[in-house]
């Protein structure tokens, strides 16, 4: 089964000028995973919906099972064995699963009235597709993320499906998660159908991929086996630059500023943490999902409740009761789920940046000066290299990189002295990774003092000059300056 | 999970709970006064037309849309019938003529709202807040404030009048006599036909889905748009029917009597489970709900409550309904 099931060639598609797409070839093969990888904003999703036939292609031909395609709609596509598992799953959260496996397959035969027997039967010969048992009566919406996905493409496959199209499926599966998909994926593949995964973390790609396809700003710059590419060089075609790991070396670490004495919370998520955190030093603090490291984060920024122990900051003992008072002491908090608790999605980027320092930018009256806000937003696109060509443009239309890079804006404005940052790069391109790290370096050489809180043992070790590692709520290992490693965290962790 | 677990998971459930225990309730504090025939046909008579109403709301919700111009379009629709037939001297034996007119209309008025809503893709709640209005000033401008109440045409007292059994009581030294209504029959008729429809046809599969997400429904391959425009075409067909039917049960025909209709409707229709988001609501809560608000506003006088008292009662039906609804969307959504 070596011959192409999708061939792609010379595909071009123009948006107002703007080339989204530029002669970009593409194969999938049968019984095949094949990984299209690509920052945001380099055309995978519009190649993707070429093949689909959501958007129609200017130039190129392409050939599915040994046919010529002309132009195609989304459901000509879907009866010709393509299928798209999207990133939302396209499901329905207020119905059974049942339903929700029958459901497409009713429509598409044109059925009008509604046959128990018959939704039942389509539904069980959907899960047996994979082997996936699971309550048929229960609702969709209160299913995990990991289930919803299985009943997806246990869907998809009730439609003879020969090219099963991901659409980054991991985003947001934890690491056990991501293994039963793999397994399932195996299995499709192991029977013969076509998978075009789409993706970019660097270590499931490797994991995954028999074949790659690595497309930068609408170019096709890398197709073939996966065991020709290596890790540097996909990276390299992803980016377009070679990216050396860049460890942060402290230039001039001053007095303690933080001091954190046997803290324990309220609900037992911290028990008994010391640490200190010094001028100009990035410490890391790493651990599970549940290790209590976001309830410290959330601790020190007056979101949790203490129970006992102190925090002291410039050697004053500080009772942090709120974000409000935990800004007021110069301390800022940048959350993991940024585009939920960080920014305000349908806000321009100039006014998010100003978010924290409205005091700053407005008059004796408290009378806000737009201009201002617009100035300040200037300097930090300059700063940060923010991809955009207006501050006034809502930060919806970022990417996750460069929304990341806003938020870190909005705190830095207010001149801090202690910064936290938890998960900093989640979902950011291997290239935007970089720059926010070499940003936070500096940040810190300028005396920042700075707390990463990261699962992202890499990014850990890299980035911090020592790391705490926690485990049940408590401190487990401490790592100083030249010591961290991460196999001897891995150790450690679990 | 056992199925007795999901059943106590449902609001449908404690909306029946409640509606059975207000009835006892009830029952006793007023001496036994509701739980008998002519207080029961009192009732029914009473929700017949809201019944129907509450239907319209409930598949418009379950859509994920709202539709605040059902009243509007009910009484442009019998106002406008019921002049044609005075004027044209019809209806005098049967009534047909006069339902069929004010569906008619009720269609033209409902496709209205179902073309600017699948077309432009618009906020349902707003788009019927301007179409209600529009309808409003519509019969305003046409009919005034001029009330159809003694000249209304004979075939339409008929039926309001027309009854399937009576009964009997003496009060005192008085017979009083309590007719069971025949209109009960449409609101029944109704309640099979929406049951049928939602729970039974990919259509009302469809409001489902819709509801629940538009974006996969649309990619799931249901005609959205279409699904729609029928669903508000269909709703304005039979809130002209609605409203033609309470012209027959009130013998009057004001052109401003159902202003505001919408305001007690739809938080019944949220009380008895459907979501304000979309995608749920059944038959069952929704009549239990309807149930529930008739039995208190027409036990406030046998319970000495002054009448007044019915917008506190409303407004806590409000808020206990999107309070519920919003519990529950919650528990869905994480």
């Amino acid at each position: 089964m070596s011959e192409n099931l999708l061939e792609m060639r010379g595909i071009c598609k123009t948006f107002g000028g703007v080339h989204a797409l530029d002669h970009v070839d593409l194969d999938v093969k049968a019984g095949r995973v094949m990984c299209l990888c690509g920052e945001n904003g380099c055309g995978k999703s519009t190649l993707v919906k070429t093949i689909t036939g959501v958007y129609t292609r200017d130039e190129g031909d392409i050939t599915f099972n040994g046919k010529k395609l002309g132009k195609i709609t989304p459901a000509e596509a879907s009866q010709m064995g393509v299928q798209v598992i999207y990133q939302d799953l396209s499901i329905f959260p207020n119905l059974t699963v049942r339903e929700n496996l029958a459901i497409n397959s009713e429509i598409t035969s044109g059925k009008k009235i509604v046959n128990k027997k018959r939704w039942e039967a389509t539904a069980k010969e959907a899960l047996s597709k994979i082997g996936y048992n699971i309550d048929l009566d229960a609702i969709m919406g209160e299913l995990n993320i990991a289930s919803k996905q299985l009943v997806a493409i246990c869907r998809a496959l009730l439609f003879n499906a020969k090219l099963i199209i991901l659409d980054e499926p991991t985003t947001a599966l934890t690491r056990r998660e991501v293994e039963a998909l793999f397994r399932t994926v195996r299995q499709l593949r192991d029977s013969g159908i076509g998978i075009m995964f789409i993706g970019h973390k660097t270590e499931e790609v490797f994991e995954i991929a028999d074949d790659v396809c690595i497309m930068r700003n609408g170019l096709n710059v890398f197709s073939g086996p996966a065991k020709d590419l290596n890790r540097d060089d996909f990276i390299y075609y992803l980016t377009g630059r070679r990216l050396e790991p860049d460890p942060f070396i402290p230039k001039n670490i001053g007095e303690t500023v933080l001091k954190v004495d046997d803290l324990t919370l309220k609900d037992h998520s911290c028990k008994n943490v010391s640490f200190e955190l010094r001028k100009g030093e990035i410490l890391g603090v790493t651990g599970l999902l549940g290790s209590g490291r976001t309830e410290l984060a959330l601790a020190l920024f007056g979101l949790e409740k203490i129970a006992s122990g102190s925090i002291i900051l410039k050697g004053q003992k500080v009772h942090i009761n709120s974000p409000m008072k935990a800004q007021k002491l110069r301390i800022g908090y940048v959350p993991e789920d940024r585009r939920g608790e960080g920014l305000c999605l349908e806000q321009p980027i100039a006014d998010n940046i100003a978010l924290a320092s409205l005091k700053r930018l407005s008059n004796k009256l408290s009378i806000i000066r737009q201009k201002d806000i617009n100035k300040d937003a200037e300097i930090w696109k300059e700063k940060f290299s923010i991809k955009t060509d207006d501050v006034r443009k809502n930060v919806s239309t970022l990417s996750g990189g460069n929304a990341q890079k806003v938020v870190l804006s909005k705190w830095l404005a207010t001149d801090l002295d202690i910064l936290i940052l938890n998960g900093p790069t989640v979902g950011v391109d291997v290239g935007a990774k970089q720059d926010i790290h070499a940003l936070v370096h500096d940040l810190a050489n300028e005396g920042l003092a700075v707390i990463i809180i990261s699962d992202d043992l890499p990014e850990v070790v890299v980035n911090c000059n020592r790391v705490i590692v926690m485990k049940e709520g408590e401190i487990v290992g401490r790592f100083d300056d030249d010591e961290v490693q991460e196999e001897a965290i891995v150790k450690i962790i679990s | 999970m056992s199925k007795a677990k999901r059943l106590t998971r449902r609001t449908e459930f404690y909306i029946f709970i409640v509606l059975v225990a207000l009835c006892i309730v009830i029952h006793i504090v007023s001496g036994g006064n509701l739980l008998v025939p002519d207080k029961i046909f009192t009732i029914l008579r009473a929700m017949t037309v809201d019944g129907i109403f509450a239907l319209c709301s409930l598949v418009v919700m379950i859509s994920g849309g709202f539709d605040l111009s059902f009243p509007a379009i009910a009484a442009f629709s019998y106002s406008l019938s019921t002049t044609i037939c005075l004027n044209a001297g019809l209806c005098q034996d049967n009534p047909v003529i006069g339902f069929i007119i004010s569906m008619a209309i009720g269609t033209v008025l409902g496709m209205f709202n179902g073309w600017i809503i699948s077309n432009f893709k618009l906020n349902t709640m707003l788009v019927t807040l301007g179409t209600q209005t529009m309808f409003i000033g519509l019969s305003m401008g046409i009919f005034g404030m001029k009330e159809i109440t003694s000249k209304l045409p004979a075939g339409f007292k008929a039926l309001g009048t027309a009854k399937i059994t009576s009964y009997t009581t003496t009060i005192g030294s008085r017979e009083v006599t309590s007719d069971l209504s025949v209109c009960i029959i449409f609101l029944i008729i109704f309640i099979i036909l929406a049951s049928f429809l939602l729970r039974k046809t990919m259509f009302g599969r469809a409001l489902y889905a819709i509801g629940g997400s538009e974006v996969s429904a649309e990619r799931a391959g249901y005609n959205v748009k279409r699904t729609k425009f029928i669903l508000y075409t269909v709703v304005g067909t039979v809130c002209g029917f609605a409203g033609m039917l309470r012209v027959c049960l009130t013998s009057q025909s004001v052109p401003k009597a159902l202003v505001g209709k919408e305001m007690t409707i739809i938080p019944a229709v949220i009380l008895g489970g459907a979501s304000i988001f979309g995608g749920e609501g059944t038959v069952f809560g929704t009549m239990c709900a309807i149930g529930i608000i008739t039995i208190v506003s027409n036990s406030m006088i046998v319970l000495g409550i002054p009448t007044a008292w019915q917008n506190l009662f409303n407004g806590i039906i409000i808020l206990v309904g999107i309070t519920v609804s919003a519990v529950q969307a919650k528990r869905r959504n994480g």
